[in-house]
């Protein structure tokens, strides 16, 4: 499993890419992609994000917004 | 008749710079200058955009780095900032040499640095996006880029590193520091709003920076309002990475609470801006054997006010111009391409490591403690401040907790 990012939220700001220590993020120009196998599931970016919108499915972590 | 085609990217150059932002055009700049062969690439199809920042910059920066500012660069021109008190109520306006400045338009000041480098003879390739590192060894030989769709590699004699927050490239490289953590980052975000009131209290604010405090508005950050306009302006936050939930959740917050909420009863958003702000200490090495990593990739950023465009640029002024220097010399591993760090910290850290440890001191500050100050705080103890002399400041909060002492004498000390 991996954390899933909701592109139509997205700012592609870049600040899970900054945060995520194994480098499971790297940010495209209008969005951000994913690596599913370097992925720990760490949630760091979660907190990070500052409009909320990425996820870990079947976690009960989505934003409180 | 001949056809236009795209500059080909070559094999090879002196100096490869990722990231055209404040950092990478001054480092390309000044390292062609001196004769170096540059290319300098970025993600990006528009330099500049998307903005993600508050637009704010001191006129020492523009000055010191030799810029002349296009008109359309600058959105408004700043002569100083007003901090604002928890209460809301209270606050300070300080009018400094120091606190005149700009609130840029960064679609254009980014673009106009670019423009300087290539005008300087750097090749500069957009939509250019590096996703892989060349190493031998412990030596950073060049990168792996996709350009236009079409993937290749780049030798350089010095590959600079200016990707700002994420600094993926210095962490491919094996700088493992690189990377923001919740502790030591403010993740921010920002609108940029017209019918913004720039009025209150009966007083124009329109060429100030305001700044507010708050543990429930930003909690270990504070929030902005950085006129773009007569009636425009970028409205934000930076928090603390470890405050939950996000920092759109305390913009919303504050935007609503009575003391502000009227300035922005009509405002609309015309953008969104956001992103990480690293505002710890720098990044503990700025080089390796042919590498260099420059600006907020590197973390350096102003660790109270969260800046890094100045900050950014001095860094690419000073990485451009001794990386130069090393291919000339023809060395450019890690020891001689460390003049750099040594430039910096000869010329930064004074000041660097004073506001690292003012953050600290600012952190266990509550709201009651800086309703005090700000309300208590008059010309005379702002003008000592400012000037370095926090005595002043330091007893008013005395007077409220006692206990503050040791905090605050590291300040008195400084
Ligand atoms: C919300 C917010 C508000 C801020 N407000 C202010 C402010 O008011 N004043 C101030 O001085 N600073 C502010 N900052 C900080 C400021 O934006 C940065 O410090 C500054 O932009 C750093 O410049 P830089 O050149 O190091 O990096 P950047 O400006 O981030 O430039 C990096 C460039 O590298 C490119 N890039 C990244 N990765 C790659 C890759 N793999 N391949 C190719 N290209 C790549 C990017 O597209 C980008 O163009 C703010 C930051 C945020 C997030
Ligand atoms: S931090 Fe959030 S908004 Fe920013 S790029 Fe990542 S997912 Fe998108
Ligand atoms: S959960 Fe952790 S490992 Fe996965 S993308 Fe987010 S920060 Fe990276």
């Amino acid at each position: 499993m991996a954390v899933v990012i909701d592109r139509s939220k997205c700012i592609y700001c870049g600040a899970c890419v900054a945060t995520c220590p194994y480098l499971a993020l790297r940010l495209k120009e209008t969005y951000v992609e994913v690596i599913p196998e370097k992925c720990t599931e760490c949630q760091l970016c979660i907190k990070a994000c500052p409009v909320g919108c990425i996820s870990l499915p079947g976690k009960d972590n989505e934003s409180k917004r | 008749m001949e056809k236009y085609d795209l500059p080909l990217i070559k094999n090879e150059y002196d100096i490869v710079i990722v990231g055209a932002g404040p950092a990478g055009s001054l480092a390309a700049r000044e390292a062609s200058k001196r004769g170096a062969s540059v290319l300098m690439i970025d993600r990006r199809k528009e330099l500049g955009a998307p903005v993600r920042c508050g637009e704010g910059l001191g006129l020492k920066h523009v000055t010191n780095m030799g810029i002349k500012l296009s008109p359309q660069a600058i959105s408004a021109n700043i002569n100083g900032a007003r901090v604002i008190a928890p209460n809301l109520k209270d606050d300070i306006i300080i009018k400094t040499p120091e606190t005149k400045g700009f609130v840029l338009d960064r679609k254009v000041f980014d673009k106009d640095l670019a423009k300087d480098a290539g005008r300087a003879g750097a090749e500069i390739a957009v939509k250019c996006e590096a996703y892989d590192v060349i190493k031998e060894g412990s030596a950073v030989k060049g990168i792996k880029y996709i350009f236009n769709g079409k993937k290749g590699e780049v030798k350089a004699k010095v590959v600079i590193a200016a990707d700002g927050a994420e600094s993926v490239i210095a962490r491919l490289a094996g700088m493992r520091d690189a990377t923001s953590t919740l502790y030591d980052t403010d993740y921010g975000f920002e609108y940029e709003m017209v019918n913004v009131k720039l009025q209150d209290n009966g007083q124009d604010y329109s060429d100030l920076i305001e700044i507010f405090f708050g543990r429930e508005w930003a909690p270990r950050g504070y929030n902005w309002i950085f006129p773009k306009g007569p009636d425009s302006a970028n409205v934000g936050v930076g928090i603390g990475g470890l405050e939950a939930p996000n920092a759109i959740h305390y913009l919303h917050k504050w935007m609503s609470a009575d003391g502000v909420k009227h300035r922005f009863a009509k405002a609309v958003p015309v953008a969104y801006k956001g992103g990480a702000i690293p505002v710890g200490a720098p990044v503990k090495e700025f080089v390796m054997d042919g590498f260099m990593v420059v600006g907020t990739a590197a973390h350096q950023v102003d660790p109270i006010h969260g800046g890094g465009i100045g900050l950014a640029m001095n860094a690419g002024r000073i990485a451009g111009t001794v990386a130069a220097e090393c291919v000339k010399d023809g060395k450019t591993n890690a020891p001689a391409l460390n003049k750099y760090k040594e430039q910096w910290y000869n010329e930064e850290w004074k000041k660097f490591s004073k506001r690292l440890m003012l953050r600290k001191v600012l952190e266990k500050l509550s709201d009651d403690d800086l309703n005090h100050i700000i309300s208590n705080l008059d010309q005379k103890d702002i003008d000592l401040t400012l000037a370095g002399d926090f005595k002043p400041v330091v007893q008013k909060v005395l007077l409220k907790r006692p206990q503050l002492l040791k905090v605050l004498t590291v300040l008195v000390n400084l």
